[in-house]
């Protein structure tokens, strides 16, 4: 019997991830042996110093690329800015969960590296280039999210949306893997470069390669429900009123961004010379995602429900980058999912300054008089639905500009048209929020509550919204190194 | 040889099909877990004549032996155990109507795949031109060492999660439900009653 041959892996390409992963597990214990009940705050600032170490962990390997493990990933510029992105949605996750487990009697030491690993199952995707590496991502990121999900337990509604998104994902990652096995059938590879060179290697007729349509249109599906594009989102708006507000801020900007991250690299990479068969198909999801995520936003008094909404919407004009599939496509679509990850967060740190403990109404009218009571909250808040409306001098102006610049020099000047059309119809209930928070009187006492962790969550927020806004180009420039040697 | 082949082929995706509907037919839950028993030994049957020898084994170990005994007590842990009396979602010409807007979204994927797809494509050629050999135990554990480490490590990471998951909802169920008492501790508390009562009952 031959001996087992172990092959070279180099794990100084996944130093981030493998420090995110380990400092979990440790935490785990720590947080069981040593962090005393009560004092479970600990483990949380354990778990944002780990996410801060992972992303210190990655600035030394700008200038390093390759790929290890057999060719399963893949360390680029691209992937490592995502990482970065992903690091700070960890870390602010978690700041706005510091004092909100506590109040809502949910506190449990394990929340704080369950974030960590589903942070670890984004990285993943951002590095993975084999579609059972994408996978496994996918998976461990969802997984993560059902349990997060239904950590409100005593509520019932957190147990719903826990529910309802275990078994819609479940059927998700059904088709994900139908889907590779019937790419495997096809190319008999699963790995992106070898669908790339198959593809390359023989021109295609599409009556000859329905095998190979189906799969890729199967892993489509799949990324839809994850990313909640239409008519995939019906779970989105029940599972983000369900689960903790914390949680569904990470998902809201986490999920997609991971998911559409991974995405990118499949049809950028694998998929290219397919292009035009799945170019139609993600231009028509991509438009109807706009108009149904922007116009259901319209009638919700609900502002978590409205910001689920919101994000459906967000995820459209996102698709528009990855569609471009261009060097200036994936500049915007890096440029955007930043900008929108700390402005979204920051509008959910706001949502969780005003819930008040027990209940599970997040009515528009209490932000009502807002300005009054809370100036710098309310003000914070304007910002975040400006930014998100797109209205300059604010980073969703910019990213949306860069998105249909992007979309309209890639030949999908109809898709912009839509896109700035749902922006407009979206600016109506983005501003009634600050309508109502600057000009109508409070209906009813409501008392925000701030601290240290939502405070510094808020501030950031805001602050990055701003400044993004206010001069991009050093953004821009971080873009547009990320990509000198995407697809690796 | 072929013949009789194609026969056993026939018999034994009669009886994944046929079981498989039944899970879905019957109103039974029970009833329903052990047709899908009798359709996960089909699979396993299905291996087998595909010479994946192996794998039929694991089919039968991990799905009939594991998972299904899983659903079986998944259901009698629940309190409405049969589901017979359970009021269908939709009925009459709705009923139809799902059913064939169902089976015309499914005709057109998978019609044109079989129809169009090349079948005939020769197996796989290892590096020495010879056929590659079907995985075995043996080939399986090389991939999960060699080619796939990544894809094994992770899915331990994967399990670990699921895992702490699960203690997360299990925990905080009981922490709500009255505190289980051990075998020890209940054995003790019985003695102190039995001392508390004998002065009582003097």
């Amino acid at each position: 019997m031959e001996p087992l041959q172990i092959p070279p892996v180099n794990l100084i390409l996944l130093a981030p991830l493998l420090t995110v992963v380990g400092w979990a597990s440790a935490l785990l214990l720590v947080d069981v042996f040593l962090i005393p009940e009560g004092k479970k705050k600990l483990t949380g600032y354990l778990a944002i110093a780990g996410l801060l170490v992972a992303g210190l962990v990655g600035l030394p390997l700008w200038n390093v690329s390759g790929s290890t493990f057999s060719g399963m990933l893949v360390l680029d510029r691209y992937s490592l800015s995502l990482t970065w992105i992903f690091v700070i949605v960890g870390a602010l996750s978690i700041a706005m969960a510091l004092d909100y487990l506590p109040r809502h009697g949910i506190e449990q030491g394990e929340f704080y590296p369950l974030i960590m690993f589903a942070v670890a199952g984004m990285i993943l995707l951002a590095q993975g280039t084999d579609l059972i590496v994408l996978f496994l991502g996918i998976e461990a990121l969802s997984i993560t999210l059902y349990i997060l999900t239904g950590f409100a337990y005593p509520r019932l509604t957190s147990e719903e949306a826990a529910m309802k998104y275990l078994v819609l994902g479940a059927f998700a990652a059904g088709f994900f893997v139908y889907g590779i096995a019937l790419v495997y059938g096809a190319t008999g590879t699963t790995s992106l470069a070898g669908i790339a060179e198959f593809l390359g290697r023989q021109t295609l007729v599409a009556e000859d390669q329905t095998l190979l349509l189906a799969g890729a249109g199967m892993v489509l599906i799949a990324f839809s429900f994850k990313t909640a594009l239409v008519p995939f989102h019906m779970w989105t708006p029940d599972v983000y009123e369900g689960s903790p507000t914390p949680v569904a801020a990470f998902m809201s900007v986490g999920t997609k961004g991971a998911a559409l991250a991974a995405l990118l690299r499949v049809l950028a990479f694998a998929f290219e010379g397919v292009q035009a068969y799945w170019l139609p198909v993600l231009a028509a999801l991509a438009a109807i995602t706009m108009v149904v995520g922007n116009l259901g936003a319209l009638g919700q008094t609900n502002v978590k429900r409205m910001l689920a909404y919101s994000s459906i919407g967000h995820a459209g004009y996102i698709l528009l980058g990855i569609m471009v599939a261009s060097e200036r496509g994936a500049e915007a679509f890096l440029f955007y999912l930043l900008a929108y990850a700390l402005t979204n967060l920051g509008a959910f740190g706001v949502v969780i300054a005003l819930e008040q403990q027990g209940e599970s109404v997040w009515s528009i009218e209490d932000f009502a008089g807002l300005y009054q009571r809370r100036p710098m909250l309310a003000v914070a808040m304007a910002l975040f639905m400006f930014s998100l409306a797109g209205v300059p001098p604010t980073a969703g102006f910019m990213a949306k500009f860069f998105i249909f610049t992007a979309a309209y020099e890639g030949g999908l000047g109809w898709l912009a048209l839509v896109g700035v059309i749902t922006s407009a119809i979206a600016a109506y209930f983005y501003l009634r929020v600050v309508v109502k928070m600057f000009m109508q009187e409070p209906a009813r006492e409501v008392q925000p509550e701030l601290n240290r962790g939502l405070n510094a969550d808020i501030i950031i927020a805001g602050v990055a919204t701003l400044l993004i806004g206010l001069v991009p180009t050093p953004f821009i420039f971080l873009a547009q190194q990320s990509l000198v040697a995407l697809g690796g | 040889m072929t013949l009789v082949i194609q026969l056993i082929f026939g018999l034994v995706a009669a009886l994944i099909i046929g079981a498989a509907m039944m899970v879905v037919l019957v109103r039974n839950v029970i009833h329903a877990a052990l047709w899908l028993i009798a359709c996960f030994f089909g699979v396993g049957a299905l291996y087998l004549l595909l010479q994946a020898e192996f794998l039929a084994v694991v089919q039968v170990l991990i799905y009939v032996g594991a998972i299904s005994i899983l659903i079986l007590f998944a259901i009698m842990l629940t309190r409405q155990v049969t589901g017979e009396g359970v009021r269908q979602l939709v009925g009459g010409w709705r009923l139809w109507l799902t059913v064939a807007i169902s089976a015309l979204l499914f005709a057109v994927v998978i019609v044109p795949t079989v129809a169009s797809q090349q079948w005939n494509v020769p197996p796989p050629l290892g590096p020495e031109g010879a056929p590659e050999p079907l995985a075995g135990p043996a080939e399986l554990g090389r991939g999960f060492v060699s080619e796939f480490l990544l894809q094994f490590e992770v899915a331990g990471v994967l399990l670990t999660v699921a895992l702490i998951g699960a203690i997360v909802v299990a925990y905080e169920e009981r922490a709500r439900r009255r505190r289980v008492l051990t075998l020890a501790e209940e054995h003790e508390l019985r003695k102190r009653a039995a001392a508390s009562d004998q002065p009582a009952g003097d």
